[in-house]
């Protein structure tokens, strides 16, 4: 691709130096936002997502374009509802997979349930 | 905008250009299917960014690429990808209709048991639908269900 630079460290000229795999295996290899609170969900935005699934109430999934290399990566999920008091949080909802990820809204009552603003980050090895 | 030749091109890499480059596409194609029927129907929704990718073409590989990559986590052994390089060598696809790229991501994203025979049995168990068609609240979603009164063309 044009504009490629190689480099194994990146040098700061007061703050020192940091390796480049630092920042190849740290990024996260997956993000979206998403509402969920009419109708059927919809993506806001996103990076390595090629659509997500309406399961059920407050469950949900999404499908990778680039696929993790093993089902150990890590992810960062939390949301929010607008105009209420519920607190939504979500968990995994089934044991992950290199291509997808589920997972469910709950409130605070532990209740599965839909928010407005979700996001989800995930971090890891792509295939 | 004119797609770079990716051919070898890391699938991560290309999807950054993508995001970069593309101005996301929000479709109003909607998939309903039912895999278990004990369960409400499920809704599959397109993302914006990877449908601007398909519309571009150039950027996605071929979907039997995914399929290969799902058989080989289906093995009871399996620890990691080996063969994550058809994502990345593999000649991208070219660019897709928007209806193309819907039956492109149910052949992706939907289980093939349903896809392969969705309207073999009494009623349809998969229909590409728009989202205006869709209830409009979230209130009984878990009743969901396609009707059995559909008719759909095959």
């Amino acid at each position: 691709m044009a504009g490629k630079i190689v480099a194994d460290t990146l040098e700061h000229s007061t703050a020192g130096s940091i390796a480049t795999n630092y920042v190849v295996e740290g990024s996260a290899k997956a993000w979206a936002r998403y509402n969920a609170s009419t109708g059927t969900p919809s993506v806001n935005d996103s990076l390595n997502v090629a659509s997500m699934s309406d399961v059920a109430t407050g469950k949900h999934s999404y499908s990778f374009s680039s696929s993790f290399e093993n089902a150990n990566y890590a992810f960062t999920i939390g949301g929010s509802n607008v105009g209420t008091d519920s607190r939504l949080l979500l968990n995994n909802a089934n044991a992950p997979a290199t291509g997808s990820f589920q997972f469910v809204t709950i409130n605070g009552s532990s209740a599965a349930t839909d928010g407005t603003h979700n996001a989800t980050v995930f971090h890891g090895d792509l295939a | 905008m004119q797609t770079p030749d990716f051919k070898g091109t890391h699938l991560f890499d290309r999807l950054c250009w993508a995001k970069e480059n593309l101005d996301g596409v929000q479709s109003d194609y909607r998939v309903v299917y039912e895999d278990s029927i004990d369960e409400c129907a499920k809704i599959l929704v397109p993302d914006p960014n990877w449908m601007a990718c398909a519309l571009q073409g150039g950027i996605l590989p071929p979907v039997w690429v995914y399929h290969e990559l799902a058989k080989d986590e289906a093995q009871p052994d399996f620890k990691k990808h080996t063969r994550g390089y058809l994502l990345h060598q593999t000649e991208p696809v070219g660019a897709m209709t928007e209806e193309e790229a819907i039956e492109y991501l149910i052949m992706k994203d939907c289980p093939e048991s349903v896809w392969k025979t969705y309207n073999e049995g009494n009623r349809p168990t998969m229909v590409i639908c728009k989202k205006q068609q869709l209830p409009q609240t979230r209130e009984w979603r878990n009743a969901w269900k396609i009707s059995e009164e559909l008719n759909i063309a095959a």
